[in-house]
């Protein structure tokens, strides 16, 4: 019985000093993130990520372009292209529901004159 | 009065109608709302010069219009949540006009406006990073990146302490699938941010302060927020990193709204509204709000 009493302990101690060890590395690398040196090594990181992904694509577009295929910025702009007109219909449909709704009121109100009389 | 609830731009609008039993959409029908959902879709390349003034002055606009025509209303409720509140209160900050007339009661829930002096701000608020040449390169931001570096602000906790309590909890027999696997898949379901939004959204919230100070433009209208005068609920977090509650604040010096409502409650930015204390902790209180403004 003591014995178990004793490793119940060390497990709980040992568990409890991993928490502190977590629980202050949380903090050391929550520091670490914060700080503005570190802000500039990742937006080193993003502007040359970005950079790297573009000449990449580029470059596979070119190669795709080349082979007589429409490449990602061809259909890009296809896509581009079918959603302005899908902006455009969508505030052409938007017009037209008002001016159905105006018709609508308009009616309404000559019945009602109508009756009125 | 209908509600339209509005997310952020950079997770899907999800986390309002999580699983049934914590479902905002699900309590707010319950008390006999009328409940509308902003999705903004998964934008790719073919969005990159897509912008917040594309987001407020059309789409925003334009779900507005939806919903009261659905609901057969002459106006509404706006609810707005993290990102998706400060586009709120940026459509808000056009009036006045017929438009935003008939946006009655205002919600903002975990709200950026000002963030100066964040971490986010030492990341990408320096003018040594160029963040238009980035988003001209990048045409869009990938989902996945921009959850990485959110992720970053507490690296441990993230990478590391949430699966390592799983593994316990499932070792222990304790782990509840049914409430984990819903927030697991929304947390990794990250569309991707069009880089025109992304770059304006550092311009405006991380360099000078443009939005309290009443300095942005949105296709030559001019964002200001004294124009605010619907009712206001506006709701922050005691723990929240991503948008802490000082980024919040300068919002009560601006607005011009008469009935201003703050509840500051602790949690964290999606465990408050989402957390599973919240249907009992805040649901409740935001209902009785909404209900006394309602009629």
């Amino acid at each position: 019985m003591p014995k178990e009493n004793g490793s119940r302990s060390g497990e709980e101690h040992l568990r409890a000093l991993y928490d502190q060890v977590e629980s202050q590395t949380a903090e050391a690398l929550e520091d670490l993130v914060s700080k503005p040196s570190f802000g500039r090594l990742l937006a080193a990181t993003a502007e040359n990520a970005a950079a790297l992904t573009r000449i990449v694509s580029d470059t596979a577009d070119l190669v795709v372009r080349n082979l007589r295929l429409a490449g990602r910025a061809d259909i890009v702009r296809l896509a581009r292209q079918l959603h302005r007109n899908e902006d455009k219909l969508e505030r052409v449909l938007q017009e037209v529901e008002l001016l159905r709704d105006e018709m609508g009121a308009d009616r309404e109100s000559k019945h009602e004159r109508v009756i009125a009389t | 009065v209908p509600i339209l609830l509005v997310f952020a731009l950079i997770n899907t609008p999800a986390i309002f109608d999580l699983r049934p039993g914590n479902s905002l959409v699900e309590f707010l029908l319950g008390e006999g709302f009328d409940v509308f959902l902003l999705d903004w879709g998964y934008p790719d390349e073919e969005d990159a010069d897509t912008g917040l003034d594309d987001y407020v002055c059309d789409e925003l606009r334009w779900a507005i219009r939806e919903t009261l025509r659905a609901a057969v209303a002459a106006d509404l409720t706006l609810v707005g949540w993290c990102m998706g509140a400060t586009l709120c209160a940026m459509y808000c900050g056009l009036g006045p006009g017929p438009a935003v007339r008939t946006v009655r009661n205002l919600v903002l829930l975990t709200m950026p406006i000002d963030g100066r002096g964040s971490t986010y701000e030492r990341w990408v608020g320096s003018p040594d990073f160029d963040s238009d040449r980035v988003a001209e390169q990048w045409r869009i931001l990938p989902g996945g990146a921009v959850d990485f570096a959110n992720k970053l602000l507490k690296p441990v906790t993230n990478f590391w302490s949430t699966y390592r309590r799983l593994a316990v909890q499932v070792a222990e027999g304790s782990a509840r699938p049914d409430a984990y696997q819903p927030m697991a898949k929304w947390v990794g379901d990250n569309p991707n941010l069009p880089g025109r939004a992304w770059a304006q959204w550092i311009e405006i919230m991380y360099r000078d302060g443009a939005l309290p100070a009443g300095r942005v433009r949105l296709r030559g209208r001019r964002v200001d927020l004294r124009r605010i005068d619907q009712s206001l609920l506006v709701i922050t977090a005691g723990s929240d990193h991503i948008a802490p509650r000082e980024g919040t604040m300068p919002l009560f010096d601006v607005v011009g709204s008469r009935d201003v409502t703050h509840f500051d409650r602790p949690g964290g930015h999606i465990g408050l509204v989402a957390g599973s204390s919240a249907r009992r902790a805040l649901w409740p209180d935001i209902a009785t709000w909404l209900a006394d403004r309602s009629d």
